[in-house]
């Protein structure tokens, strides 16, 4: 209605998000996929020499199906992304902001605190993001709800070269998926979108207005891709971030655990924020209620155009996907909030 | 505390926001924006003309107000209905004709004019009102097609006997004291319009036919299903607004002593204005005499305004044709966005710092730490029951429960499978009591106190009680009572939640966080109930102290018990007991040991918590998030607290899988075992208490044993 700008500064804008529908439907394909491993937060998955491994912890473990995930090895502090080479290169990103790639520590310049994305491009090249100047992988809650853009993302061209900054401000990039022809596609996790940067250094936005945070990429074997997408987007959160006053009291008073903010599993406490439509009512958590957390992957296909998703729902558990791969033909999904592996079909 | 919260403190604790919502609901407020517009348009015409309040310039003024407002009733009333009349302008021409011939040409008394000038409006009205009443035409094209015909009629009679008109000699002093004499100061037509409004306004707020009119306009089908005669009622507002027109005409006709071409021209464009900008709304049913009467002072203000400070007919035209476009948008928006409107600014949240809690998690070692002992609770009436509030045994050991289907449901003892509709009261059966009798007592949420006696017969005791001095929405009436209990004199003490929300609106008094809590008491004895206590944030579970000289009530937004003192020195008074719980405090109900259990029906949030120190961003929110993505209070985590009479906490039992009693509103010991009930709940559960006397039960308890 023409006279909304208008009454706007009386009623107050409605804060709206999109909706799931189109590709992103829900469903319960997350909830009904079969367990590949239980594992407690699963982050990162690869495939390492032909066998799949994901991050949990300080820890690599190899996932044998049907058998418990094996400890591959440990490093002194969380591990929070990974990346394998054409030539079996393992490159892993530590908490503290280390980089090893075949436990050898690369040199990085101290604003790359938050490495939540390696990749290996195809001319050999090591790209990394880096989600934050200011803030530690873990303290992703912190940097969304302080509304930071301080991210980057950085490449070394070849072996033995320094990393250099290909991009900046960024509102945390997570993720990274090396495209033809030099351009690299990554998630921007609080600005909803997944973005290209080309090889002359050009951004531009592949998939905009996503209903969640987009987390991890990764490329499919049909030339499409894989997207996981860590929690849902929520109005009472977006409308925290505008609420300056509360936020800094939040930020400042509240435990971070408790936070209106996103998270990746959400109602194991009672301390937690709840919203109206969150209320068992009659024995019931309607599926579709307001939820801080929320399990969902999105297949793309070659132009990086969403097709069709696998959801987890308010009433599910198996929330917070980090990272989903394609392997062995299926598509394997970490949920780092649900503390296990599930496996789907590749297409869907 | 930084200033900037004590400044919202003091904003939003001292300014009364939530009267704007009281006063939205009133009806009254409909005239809210015509009368602004009255002001305005007399201050503005008032102050831009100079001598405009003169009484000379002012008789004249109100002279074609009194006509002009006849005809605008009369325009009013068919609008009501859900019709419109274009052809007033031409009746009223036409009526002014037949006076004006009656009188002139023919030279017949005064009295057979002013019946001539009715006779046509009446004629021309029935043939409206036939037409669209009872043959069932289009009104607009129907009217529009009387207003041209009538129109033609009398430009024709006019040329025709034009001059014999001003030939005649005619005279007589009615005629002129009519048209220009005063009664008390007060022109002829100024009282005819005003009798006439009078009894207008009288006839359609008090009358059948009043009464039918607005319900044809409201919604004629279901007038039509509740047995009135849509097609006469259509047809007699069309009768009325002619005779209203004809009237008008003859007033006219004896004010000028002539009609001429101009007579009347313009004037249906001018009413229908008047009848909209007042506020009366286009499709029937909404509207009212005074609304008639404020457009047509609005409307007769501003055209003669114009023209007095010298603008042209072309603007007077375009102002109205403004002015009737700005009604119509705003009548419409503003019925269709009301409860919108309302909504928005009804929840007026206000500042609250809570007090510092002790932690509730099962591993602070506190004595309210949670666990999940009542997950190991049999479950009664599952998936059979929706919201058992409150549960009850009796002597027989049945058990007993209101639902949300305004049922009192009674499980059968030994093992509680069977079960049957006790009563049915209607409402949301909340707090249930047994007296001295075996009456079963409870309180109705949206309804009252209620008494259902053993062979099932339900009484109500008490809906009302005093209103207080300064309330604007009637706070007489029980809104959402809550819980009661029975003194040994049997004196009923119960809580009414709160004033703002209806029973089934609970959780958002949580968010306004306003305390218009009360306990009141009814008295059987005469039949009265009084207000004992106001001001408490959602008062909610009451029981009498083991030795009944006191009483517990539960105030659950602010966490806190209260005792309420029966006699004694205090009498009359309530002390704090417990304070700056972490759960939100609900019924509460003796236990066998001589101690208390009371529920916790929700958990509090280190998020709502600081919520409540921010009403502005609470306001905001409710504003501009739908109500389901709403900040609540954790009402999917609850338990039971069992405390003694000096305050002090015993045991807690919770159910953090959240599978059986998420949210615990009620419990009752019984034989050794803890019946659960919760509002949001689908069960009752069973739970045996270790170490509890297995021969205790609640009636024995109260009332000895006789029960």
């Amino acid at each position: 209605m023409i006279f909304d700008p208008i009454l706007d500064l009386f009623r107050g804008k409605a804060v709206t998000i999109p909706p799931m529908d189109g590709a992103f439907r829900p469903n319960t394909a997350l909830d009904e996929a079969p367990v590949l491993a239980l594992l407690d937060e699963p982050d990162n998955l690869a495939v390492l020499g032909n066998e799949l491994v994901a991050s949990s912890g300080n820890a690599l473990y190899r996932l044998v199906p049907g058998a418990e995930p094996r400890p591959l090895q440990r490093f002194a502090a969380p591990v929070t992304a990974l990346a394998v080479s054409a030539g079996g290169q393992l490159a892993v990103a530590l908490e503290t902001g280390a980089l090893l790639v075949d436990g050898v520590a690369q040199h990085l310049l101290p604003e790359v605190r938050a490495i939540t994305g390696l990749a290996f491009s195809a001319d050999g090249a090591l790209w990394l993001t880096n989600g934050s100047a200011e803030h530690a992988p873990s303290d992703w809650a912190a940097d969304l709800m302080k509304r930071r853009a301080t991210g980057s993302i950085w490449v070394r061209r070849a072996e033995g070269q320094p990393f250099h900054k290909v991009a900046q401000d960024l509102a945390w990039p997570n993720g990274l998926c090396p495209r033809p022809g030099g351009a690299i596609a990554f998630s921007e996790s609080w600005r909803h979108r997944v973005m290209e940067l080309d090889a002359g250094g050009g951004l531009k936005p592949l998939i905009e207005m996503i209903p969640g945070y987009p987390a991890r990429i990764s490329p499919a074997p049909d030339g499409g891709a894989v997207l996981a997408v860590f929690a849902p987007r929520n109005r009472l959160i977006e409308f925290v971030l505008q609420e300056t006053h509360y936020r800094a009291d939040m930020i400042r008073e509240v435990p971070r655990d408790y936070w209106i903010a996103p998270a990746l599993a959400s109602g194991r406490s009672f301390l937690e924020p709840l919203q109206c439509g969150g209320i068992r009512t009659m024995g019931v958590h309607k599926p579709w209620s307001p939820s801080r957390s929320w399990g969902l992957v999105v297949r793309l296909d070659r132009q990086m155009n969403p097709v069709s998703s696998a959801h987890s729902r308010a009433n599910g558990h198996r929330h917070g996907v980090c990272s989903a791969i394609v392997h062995a033909g299926r598509l394997v999904v970490a949920s780092k909030g649900g503390d296990v592996i599930v496996t789907l079909p590749a297409e869907g | 505390m930084p200033s900037r919260e004590r400044l919202q403190a003091l904003r939003y604790n001292l300014i009364p926001d939530h009267l704007i919502g009281e006063i939205l609901t009133k009806r009254w407020t409909d005239n809210a924006i015509p009368f602004l517009v009255l002001v305005a348009v007399i201050a503005l015409f008032g102050t831009a003309i100079p001598g405009f309040f003169n009484p000379f310039s002012l008789q004249e003024s109100t002279r074609q107000l009194g006509e002009f407002a006849i005809v605008v009733i009369g325009l009013t009333v068919v609008m009501l209905g859900g019709g419109i009349d274009l052809s007033v302008g031409s009746i009223f021409a036409l009526a002014t004709f037949a006076s004006v011939g009656s009188f002139f040409i023919l030279g017949l008394p005064v009295w057979v004019a002013f019946l001539a000038a009715l006779a046509t409006g009446a004629l021309f009205g029935a043939i409206n009102g036939y037409l669209v009443g009872f043959l069932r035409l289009r009104a607009f094209l129907t009217t529009l097609v009387t207003f041209i015909i009538g129109r033609a009629v009398f430009d024709i009679l006019v040329v025709q006997f034009g001059a014999a008109i001003q030939m005649s000699f005619a005279s007589s002093d009615a005629w002129d004291f009519i048209g220009d004499g005063t009664l008390a100061g007060l022109s002829v037509p100024v009282i005819a319009a005003g009798l006439l409004a009078l009894v207008t306004h009288v006839t359609l707020t008090r009358a059948r036919i009043g009464w039918h009119i607005l319900a044809v306009g409201g919604s004629r089908r279901s007038a039509h299903n509740a047995g009135i005669k849509v097609r006469r009622t259509v047809f007699l507002t069309y009768v009325f607004s002619g005779l209203c027109s004809g009237a008008a005409g003859f007033l006219i006709a004896c004010r000028l002593s002539g009609a001429g071409p101009g007579t009347g021209a313009g004037l249906e464009i001018l009413a229908l204005t008047a009848a909209v900008v007042g506020g009366n709304a286009l499709g029937g049913g909404r509207g009212s005499v005074v609304k008639g009467l404020m457009g047509a002072v609005i409307v007769l203000v501003m055209t003669n305004g114009l023209i007095r400070l010298g603008y042209g007919t072309g603007t007077n035209q375009m102002v109205l044709g403004i002015m009737l476009a700005v009604a119509v948008t705003i009548d419409i928006r503003w019925l269709k966005n009301r409860h919108k409107v309302l909504n928005e600014v009804y929840v007026a949240p206000v500042y609250l710092k809570m007090g510092e809690t002790q932690s509730a998690e099962p591993q602070s070692g506190t004595p309210f730490a949670l666990n999940s002992r009542l997950a190991a609770a049999e479950s009664i009436g599952l998936g059979a029951l929706e919201g058992p509030e409150d549960v009850i045994l009796d002597a027989d050991d049945h058990l007993y429960c209101g639902t949300r289907h305004g049922e009192i449901v009674r499980f059968f003892a030994p093992d509680y499978t069977r079960s049957e509709v006790f009563a049915h009261v209607g409402g949301f059966p909340l707090g249930l009591a047994f007296d001295r009798d075996g009456n079963l007592i409870s309180c109705v949420g949206a309804m009252g106190l209620y008494k259902i006696a053993p062979d099932r017969t339900v009484t109500r005791l008490s809906a009302e009680t005093r209103r207080s001095l300064t309330s604007v929405q009637d706070d007489a009436r029980l809104r959402d009572p809550n819980d009661l209990d029975i003194a040994p004199d049997g004196r009923i003490y119960f809580t009414d939640s709160t004033k703002r929300y209806d029973a089934h609106d609970w959780t958002l008094d949580s968010i306004e966080n306003r305390g218009t809590g009360r306990l009141l008491v009814y008295d059987p004895r005469d039949g009265s109930t009084k207000t004992l206590l106001d001001g408490y944030r959602y008062t909610n579970g009451v029981c009498m102290a083991h030795d009944g000289k006191s009483l517990y009530f539960a105030e659950s937004w602010a966490c806190r018990i209260h005792r309420y003192w029966l006699e004694g020195p205090k009498a009359g008074t309530a002390e704090c007991v417990i304070k700056d719980m972490p759960g939100y405090t609900d019924n509460i109900n003796r236990a066998s040991d001589g101690t208390y259990w009371m529920a916790w029906l929700g958990m509090r949030t280190p998020s709502f918590d600081l919520s409540l120190r921010h009403p502005a961003m609470r306001k905001r929110m409710t504003r501009r998030l739908p109500q389901d993505d709403w900040l609540f209070p954790n009402i999917n985590t609850g338990g039971i607290v069992k405390f003694d009479d000096s305050g002090r906490i015993l045991q807690t039992f919770g159910d953090l899988t959240g599978e059986n009693h998420p949210m615990v509103t009620s419990m009752r010991e019984h034989k050794g075992e803890l019946f659960i009930g919760g509002i949001l709940n689908n069960r009752i559960g069973r739970y045996r208490i270790e170490g509890a006397d297995p021969e205790w039960t609640g009636m024995r308890a109260y009332w000895g044993t006789r029960a």
